[in-house]
C-alpha cells in the first residue's frame, strides 16, 4: 500500500545531487574474425541472406509502386508503401536472438521488422512445429496456396515462402493475406512467430507494447516484448506515457503480495534513421541531441539506454544479448537507440527535398549489404560467389512470390459483391468467454472476506422496502455497487482480469466503485496507473491482444480526448483489421461528471458511438449497470462503459424485484422499457432518465398524458425493434440526454426512427439535449442540462400542443435559426 | 364598396354547408367566376365561384366550418376597404360550437380544449403529419375537414380522431369501410390497435347515414321478398340490335330496359309506386320517380330519374349514366338524391342470383335486378336451355300483400319477355 511508502520531509528536503551513468554510444568494436568465435560461419552467412530477403522485398515494392512491374511481373496496388530500404541489418540483428515467445511490435515502416522476426522464428522452430503453425493458420488456406507455387526442398524454405506470400498478399489486399487484406501494409503481423501488429499511427505501438509486457508479467508468461518505434515518435506524448507506465516504481515497491515485483520485460527499440517523415529529428524537431540520452530522464537505471550501430548486424546482436540479460533479471525496461538510415523516401511520393543526394550517397557507401558482405569475405567466412548465389536465390524466390501474389485468380480479393457481410462479420467477435486464463485467479482472500461484499449483503436491492418506504441511502444497493458486483465476481473467475486507472486502488476509484477490492486483489491485478490516459487505454489494448481481459478507467469521460488515438484507432479497430484473429476484451469505464464545470461534465457518447468497432453503453439504473457490466465482462469485444456521477448513489427504482443478487446479463443492443404509456415515447440516455420520469409524472398528473419511457442503455449495438413498436403506437418521440444537442447520438437515433416510422409519426422526432455551450458552473445546471420542463416544452411546442400548458422555454424558429447561425 | 360572396344553397333541402378548402388567399385579386372555395353537403362537394371582382379582403370562416346557406363567406372589394359591415353575425362563433363541444381527444388530455389554429398555414397549404394522413386514409375521412391543432397549423392525429368521432358527412371514402366493419357498433373503442390483430374504423359521415337509414328501414317496416325470373332472350336480342345500331342507342343496357319496363309496369300497381306517410297513410304517385342505386367510392347513393314513366328508353338510359357519374364524382345536387317513389337496385353484373334488397323509406318497394343464369325448361317434350334473369322484389307488407306484389313482378317479367311489344305501347 502507498501508506507503506513514507514520503517524509527530512529525506525529501535533504540536500544532494542527481548523478548519471555514462551513456554508451556505438561502443561495439569487434571484428568478424573475433565474432567467428561466437557464431558459426553459416549463421553469419544466414544473417546476410536475411538482409537480402528484406532488401529485395522493399526493392520489389519500390519497383511496383514506381514502374508497375517487378522482374517481368506487371502489377500495382493503390495502398501505402512506407519502405525501410537501408534499415534491414538493424532488423535482422534485433530479431536474431528472439524466439517465437518474444513479441515484437512495429510501426508504419515495419516490413523488414516483420520479415526479420519471422525468418528468425523459422530458423528456431522445428519442421514439425512450422508445419503445424502453417497448417493451423486460417485453416491451412495460406499454406495450400504456397504449396502450389512450385517445388520446395525444405519445410524452412516453404515457411519462408509462406511468410513472404502472406505478407505480400496482405499488402496487396488479397483474401489470401494474413488478415484477408483488411490490415494491409501498415497493420501486418503474424502471431505464431511472435510478430505482433505494426501500427499506422506514429508511436502507436508504444502503449500497446507496454500492455503486452504487462500481460507477460501479470500472467507469468515466458519471453519479452520489443517495441519498435521510430525516432520521429519521440515527439508523441503517448510514447513518453508508455515509457513511464512501463517503468513505474510500484513494480519494484508494491507488487509484492504475490511475488510479482520486478521490472517490465520490455525493450523499447527506436530505429533511429534521423528523420520523422521529412523532419530531421536531431537538429530540427527534437531536443535530445542523441536519442539514447532520454532514458536518463525516465528512470534511475537510465533505462539501460545506449546507442548502437544498426548498420552492423553483429553490433545489434551484441547489444540485444546484453539487454536480454537485463530483462531476464527483472531490471527492465530497456531503451535502445539503434542508428540506421533510410535510403528511400518516406513514401514513393517523397522527393527527398529535405536532404542532399550526397548525404544519401555517403550512407549508401556504408550500406551493410556491401560492407557486411565484404567483412565476411575478408574474414574468410565465405567466398564472394556464395553471396552472389544468395542474391540470385532471393531474387528468384521473390519473383515467384510476387507473380502468385499479383495473380488475381491465384490470390483473389474478398468478394464484396458475393459476400456483402465480409467486413460486418469481423467488426465484433461477439464471443462469450467466461475466462481467458487457465490459472487459478490470484487473490489474497476469499471473496466473502471482503468488507464491501459483506456490506452489500445487508443492503436492499430495491429503493423501497417491503412496506413501500424509501430505503436509506446507506442501506440501498446502489449504482456503484451494481458495477462492483460483477467485477469482483469476475476477479475470482478469470485469472487474466486486471483493472487499473487513476486512483483506482486505495481510493477505490474517484467514485469509490472499487472500494474494498484492495483487501482481496493484489497490486498485480488492481493498480493505480499514472495520469496517462493514452498509456492506460493503449496498454489495455496490448494486454487484450495477447489474450487477457482488462478493465481500465479514465475517471471523467472528458479525458477521452487524452486517449483519442488509443480508443478511436486502436481499441476499436484491431479486431477487424486482423480479420478476427485478435480479440479485444477491454472495458473502458468513463464517468460523465457534474458540478465540476466545462472540462468535467461532458457526455461524449456520440464520439464513441461514431467509431466503428466499439460497443458503447450507458446504464442509468443499477439493474442496467450490473447486467451490462456482466455482459461486457463475459464478452470478447471492446466496450466503452459510460457511467454518470449524478447517480452513483441511486438505488433501483424500475426493475421489478430490484437488482438480482445472482449473475445475469443484459444483452448489448437491448433497450429498457421503464414506463409504459400510449401518448408519447420518451427515449432517454444516461441520467436524463430521471428528469424524463419527472416530466412524465407531470404530464400524467396535470395533463392526463401517458408517456412511455424507454431508456437506451446500449447505444452500439442498438436494437430498434422495441423503439419502433413504441413509436408506431404513440406516433410521437422525444429523445433526451445530457449530451450537447449538436451532434448528439440522439440525432442519429431520431433520423433512423424517421426513416423507419415516417408514416407513423404525428410530429418530427425532437431531440432535447444540453445547450451547445461550455458547461457553466453547477449553480446554472438548469440552464444548460435538459430539465423536465424542457421535455414538456418540446412536446407542447413541436409535437402536440397541450391544452392549458404554457411553455417555459419555448424556442421560436427564428431563435433556432439564430443559434445555429451563430454556432451556439 | 366591398361586396360579399355568400354560401350558396346547394339544394332545396340543404340548410348549411361545410367549407372544404379555400382556393385563394386574402389579398388575392379575383374575377367573377374564379373559384373561391369548395364546400360540401352531406353527400356532395361543390365549388363556389366568385360573384364579385376585386381583392379578397377577408374570409369570415375557416376551412371545415359549417356555414348556413346565404351567409357571407368572403368579402371582396378594393384594397383597404372596410368590410366589417359584411361580417356575418356570429361569424366568430360559427366555429366555436365545434371547439366547445370537442370530445376529449381520443388519446390526449381528457379535458382538452381545442387549441385555436388556422387550417391553412402561411403559404395556404395544408400541413398534416404522416400519421394523421395515414389514419385519415385508413378511416376514410378527408383530412381537409380536420381542424389542425398541431404546431404551426399542422393537422395531427388527434384532429383526425376528432373528425372521425364527429363525422363530416360526404367526406367519406368508402373503399375501406366494408360491410362487416360497418356493422360494428359505431360506439366501439376509438383507437386502432394493429398489434391486437384488428383495427377499428370510425364510420364516415355517409356510412353513418346509410347505417341509420338501413336500420330504420328494417326495423320500421314489414319487409319480405319475392323472387322471380324471366326469359331474357328478348332483351338480350334487343340489346344486340341496339349495339349494332351504334350511336347513343348502343349504350342502352339490359339494366336500362328493366328500368324502362318498371317505369311502365308500376303504373298498374300504384301501391308500389307510393310513399308511407306516418303509420296509416299511403301517398300514391301519378308518375314514377325511379330511384337508381349507385355504388360510389363514398358508399351507396340513390339518384332519382324523375318522371321516368314519361321518358323514352334512350332518355332513361342517358339520364342513368349522367346521374351515376355525378354521384360517383360527388358533385351531384342533393335535390337529385331525393324524391324517389320506387327504387331499382341492380347487382346483375356481380353475378347475384337472388337477394333481398332493403327498401329506401318511405317508399314501399324496391326491385333487385339479378344476374342471368342459363336454365333448362321443357318445350314440346324437349329440354331446352334459355337465359333466365332474376328479379327480387322487396315490398312493405303493411301496404302490399303477397298476391298483388307477385302480380306486379309477373307482369314485369312478361313485359320484359316481350320487350319490343312494351316499347310499342
Amino acid at each position: 500500500m502507498p501508506k507503506s511508502l513514507y514520503y517524509g520531509p527530512n529525506e525529501i528536503r535533504a540536500k544532494s545531487i542527481i548523478t548519471f551513468e555514462d551513456i554508451p554510444v556505438n561502443v561495439y568494436n569487434k571484428s568478424v574474425a573475433e565474432e567467428r568465435a561466437n557464431f558459426k560461419d553459416d549463421e553469419l552467412v544466414r544473417i546476410y541472406r536475411d538482409i537480402t530477403i528484406l532488401r529485395e522485398f522493399e526493392s520489389m515494392l519500390t519497383s511496383i509502386k514506381t514502374q508497375s512491374v517487378y522482374n517481368g511481373v506487371e502489377t500495382t496496388y493503390p495502398g501505402p508503401a512506407h519502405l525501410s530500404v537501408g534499415q534491414e541489418a538493424a532488423c535482422v540483428g534485433q530479431a536474431y536472438l528472439m524466439t517465437p515467445n518474444d513479441y515484437q511490435f512495429g510501426s508504419h515502416r515495419s516490413h523488414s521488422e516483420i520479415l526479420a522476426k519471422a525468418l528468425s522464428s523459422i530458423e528456431k522452430l522445428s519442421d514439425e512445429e512450422l508445419l503445424k503453425i502453417m497448417e493451423n493458420f486460417l485453416g491451412g488456406s495460406c499454406l495450400r496456396a504456397v504449396e502450389k507455387m512450385g517445388k520446395c526442398d525444405s519445410v524452412k524454405e516453404l515457411a519462408i515462402r509462406f511468410i513472404l506470400y502472406g505478407t505480400l498478399s496482405e499488402i496487396f489486399a488479397r483474401k489470401t493475406g494474413f488478415h484477408m487484406g483488411m490490415g494491409g501494409s501498415m497493420h501486418a503481423f503474424f502471431l505464431p512467430f511472435g510478430v505482433y501488429p505494426n501500427n499506422a499511427i506514429v508511436g502507436g505501438s508504444a502503449p500497446i507494447a507496454a500492455g503486452a509486457a504487462l500481460y507477460k508479467k501479470v500472467n507469468d508468461k515466458d519471453g519479452f516484448v520489443v517495441c519498435n518505434i521510430g525516432d520521429g515518435s519521440l515527439g508523441c506524448g503517448p510514447v513518453w506515457e508508455a515509457f513511464n507506465f512501463a517503468c513505474m516504481d510500484q513494480f519494484k515497491t508494491l507488487w509484492t503480495e504475490d511475488n510479482h515485483q520486478g521490472g517490465m520485460p520490455i525493450l523499447f527499440n527506436i530505429f533511429n534513421n534521423g528523420y520523422g517523415m521529412g523532419g530531421q529529428t536531431r537538429g530540427e524537431t527534437m531536443a535530445y541531441d542523441m536519442l539514447a540520452r532520454i532514458g536518463a530522464g525516465i528512470t534511475p537505471s537510465q533505462m539501460h539506454a545506449e546507442r548502437i550501430d544498426g548498420f552492423n548486424p553483429l553490433a545489434v546482436i551484441d547489444a540485444m544479448k546484453r539487454k536480454l540479460e537485463i530483462l531476464k533479471k527483472g531490471e527492465g525496461p530497456v531503451l535502445l537507440d539503434t542508428l540506421t538510415y533510410r535510403f528511400c523516401g518516406h513514401s514513393v511520393s517523397d522527393q527527398n527535398a529535405y536532404r542532399e543526394k550526397s548525404e544519401i550517397n555517403d550512407w549508401m557507401e556504408v550500406d551493410p549489404i556491401i560492407t557486411y558482405r565484404k567483412n565476411l569475405v575478408d574474414a574468410g567466412v565465405a567466398a564472394d560467389s556464395k553471396f552472389e548465389e544468395i542474391l540470385a536465390e532471393t531474387r528468384e524466390r521473390m519473383t515467384n512470390i510476387c507473380r502468385h501474389a499479383a495473380d488475381k485468380e491465384f490470390s483473389p480479393y474478398c468478394d464484396f459483391k458475393a459476400d456483402p457481410q465480409v467486413v460486418e462479420r469481423i467488426m465484433f467477435s461477439n464471443e462469450k468467454v467466461a475466462s481467458f486464463g487457465t490459472d487459478e485467479p490470484r487473490v489474497m482472500a476469499k471473496k466473502e472476506e471482503c468488507s464491501r461484499v459483506q456490506q452489500i449483503a445487508g443492503k436492499s436491492r430495491f429503493y423501497l422496502d417491503e412496506k413501500g418506504k424509501p430505503v436509506s441511502k446507506m442501506k440501498t444497493f446502489n449504482y456503484r455497487d451494481a458495477i462492483f458486483e460483477p467485477i469482483i465476481d469476475k476477479y475470482y473467475e478469470d485469472s487474466t482480469l486486471v483493472a487499473y486507472g487513476e486512483d483506482v486502488r486505495d481510493w477505490g476509484g474517484a467514485f469509490a466503485v472499487y472500494r474494498g477490492l484492495p483487501e482481496v486483489i493484489p497490486h498485480s491485478r488492481l493498480f493505480n496507473s499514472p495520469i496517462s490516459e493514452a498509456a492506460i487505454v493503449g496498454s489495455a489494448v496490448g494486454y487484450a491482444m495477447c489474450g487477457g481481459r482488462a478493465i481500465v478507467e479514465l475517471m471523467y469521460a472528458d479525458f477521452i480526448g487524452r486517449a483519442g488515438d488509443e480508443i478511436f484507432n486502436q481499441m476499436s479497430k484491431w479486431q477487424a483489421m486482423s480479420a478476427g484473429i485478435l480479440k479485444m476484451p477491454v472495458i473502458l469505464r468513463v464517468s460523465v461528471g457534474s458540478k465540476y464545470g466545462a472540462q468535467h461534465s461532458q457526455d461524449w457518447t456520440a464520439l464513441c458511438a461514431h467509431i466503428p468497432g466499439l460497443k458503447v453503453c450507458f446504464p442509468a439504473t443499477p439493474w442496467e449497470a450490473k447486467g451490462l457490466m456482466q455482459s461486457a465482462l463475459n464478452g470478447s469485444d471492446p466496450v466503452v462503459f459510460f457511467e454518470s456521477q449524478r447517480i452513483y448513489d441511486i438505488g433501483e427504482q424500475f426493475h421489478e424485484g430490484g437488482v438480482p443478487a445472482e449473475s445475469y446479463e443484459i444483452e448489448f443492443g437491448d433497450t429498457n422499457l421503464v414506463r409504459s404509456g400510449k401518448d408519447v415515447t420518451i427515449l432517454t440516455v444516461g441520467a436524463a432518465l430521471y428528469r424524463a420520469v419527472k416530466a412524465a409524472d407531470e404530464l400524467k398528473e396535470k395533463y392526463g398524458m401517458e408517456a412511455e419511457i424507454i431508456n437506451l442503455h446500449s447505444l452500439v449495438p442498438l436494437n430498434y425493434e422495441k423503439i419502433v413498436a413504441s413509436v408506431r403506437k404513440t406516433g410521437r418521440v422525444v429523445l433526451v440526454s445530457d449530451a450537447c444537442q449538436r451532434g448528439s447520438f440522439l440525432n442519429d437515433i431520431a433520423a433512423n426512427i424517421t426513416e423507419m416510422c415516417f408514416d407513423d409519426l404525428d410530429a418530427p422526432c425532437v431531440v432535447v439535449g444540453a445547450r451547445n455551450w461550455i458547461t457553466p458552473p453547477y449553480e446554472f445546471d438548469e440552464f444548460f442540462f435538459p430539465q423536465p420542463s424542457w421535455i414538456i416544452d418540446a412536446i407542447h411546442s413541436k409535437i402536440v400542443p397541450i391544452p392549458g400548458y404554457v411553455a417555459e422555454n419555448e424556442v421560436s424558429e427564428v431563435e433556432w435559426l439564430r443559434r445555429n447561425k451563430a454556432g451556439v | 364598396m366591398a361586396k360579399a360572396v355568400i354560401m350558396p344553397k346547394a339544394g332545396i333541402t340543404v340548410e348549411s354547408c361545410i367549407i372544404g378548402k379555400f382556393m385563394k388567399n386574402v389579398g388575392d385579386t379575383v374575377n367573377v367566376g374564379d373559384v373561391l372555395f369548395t364546400y360540401e353537403t352531406d353527400k356532395a362537394s361543390f365549388e363556389c365561384e366568385s360573384t364579385e371582382s376585386g381583392e379578397i379582403l377577408a374570409f369570415f370562416f375557416e376551412e371545415g366550418d359549417e356555414v348556413p346557406c346565404f351567409t357571407n363567406v368572403v368579402a371582396v372589394g378594393a384594397k383597404g376597404e372596410d368590410y366589417s359591415a359584411l361580417a356575418p353575425d356570429g361569424a366568430a362563433e360559427a366555429a366555436a360550437p365545434a371547439a366547445a363541444e370537442e370530445a376529449p381527444a381520443a388519446e390526449e388530455a381528457p379535458k382538452a380544449e381545442a387549441v385555436a389554429e388556422t387550417t391553412k398555414t402561411a403559404d395556404g397549404s395544408i400541413h398534416i403529419s404522416p400519421r394523421a394522413k395515414n389514419l385519415s386514409e385508413r378511416a376514410g375521412v378527408d383530412y381537409a375537414y380536420a381542424t389542425p391543432t398541431g404546431p404551426n397549423g399542422r393537422i395531427i392525429e388527434r384532429d383526425i380522431r376528432k373528425l372521425m368521432e364527429e363525422g363530416v358527412p360526404a367526406a367519406a371514402k368508402a373503399e375501406e369501410a366494408k360491410p362487416a366493419e360497418a356493422a360494428q357498433p359505431a360506439a366501439a373503442a376509438p383507437a386502432p390497435k394493429a398489434e391486437n390483430g384488428y383495427e377499428d374504423i370510425k364510420f364516415s359521415g355517409i356510412r353513418k347515414v346509410i347505417a341509420k337509414s338501413m336500420v330504420t328501414s328494417l326495423s320500421t317496416m314489414a319487409q319480405l321478398t319475392n323472387h322471380h325470373s324471366f326469359d331474357a332472350t328478348a332483351i338480350q336480342a334487343f340489346r344486340k340490335e341496339c349495339k349494332a345500331a351504334g350511336g347513343d342507342v348502343a349504350g342502352i343496357t339490359l339494366g336500362d330496359m328493366v328500368l324502362y319496363a318498371v317505369s311502365r309496369t308500376l303504373l298498374n300497381h300504384k301501391d308500389l309506386n307510393a310513399n308511407m306517410i306516418g303509420d296509416d297513410t299511403l301517398r300514391r304517385f301519378e308518375h314514377v320517380n325511379l330511384g337508381v342505386a349507385v355504388d360510389t367510392p363514398r358508399g351507396l347513393m340513390v339518384p332519382t330519374i324523375f318522371n321516368a314513366d314519361q321518358k323514352s328508353l334512350l332518355e332513361i338510359s342517358k339520364e342513368v349514366k349522367s346521374l351515376a357519374e355525378a354521384a360517383r364524382s360527388g358533385a351531384i345536387s342533393p335535390d337529385l338524391l331525393a324524391g324517389g317513389t320506387f327504387t331499382v337496385s341492380n347487382l346483375g353484373a356481380t353475378g347475384v342470383e337472388m337477394f333481398t334488397p332493403v327498401i329506401n323509406p318511405p317508399q314501399t318497394g324496391i326491385l333487385g335486378v339479378c344476374g342471368i343464369t342459363q336454365r333448362v325448361r321443357e318445350v314440346n317434350g324437349q329440354m331446352s336451355i334459355y337465359p333466365a334473369m332474376g328479379l327480387s322484389l322487396t315490398y312493405d307488407h303493411r301496404v302490399v300483400d303477397g298476391s298483388p306484389a307477385s302480380k306486379f313482378v309477373s307482369e314485369l317479367c312478361k313485359n320484359l319477355e316481350k320487350f319490343t311489344l312494351l316499347l310499342a305501347k
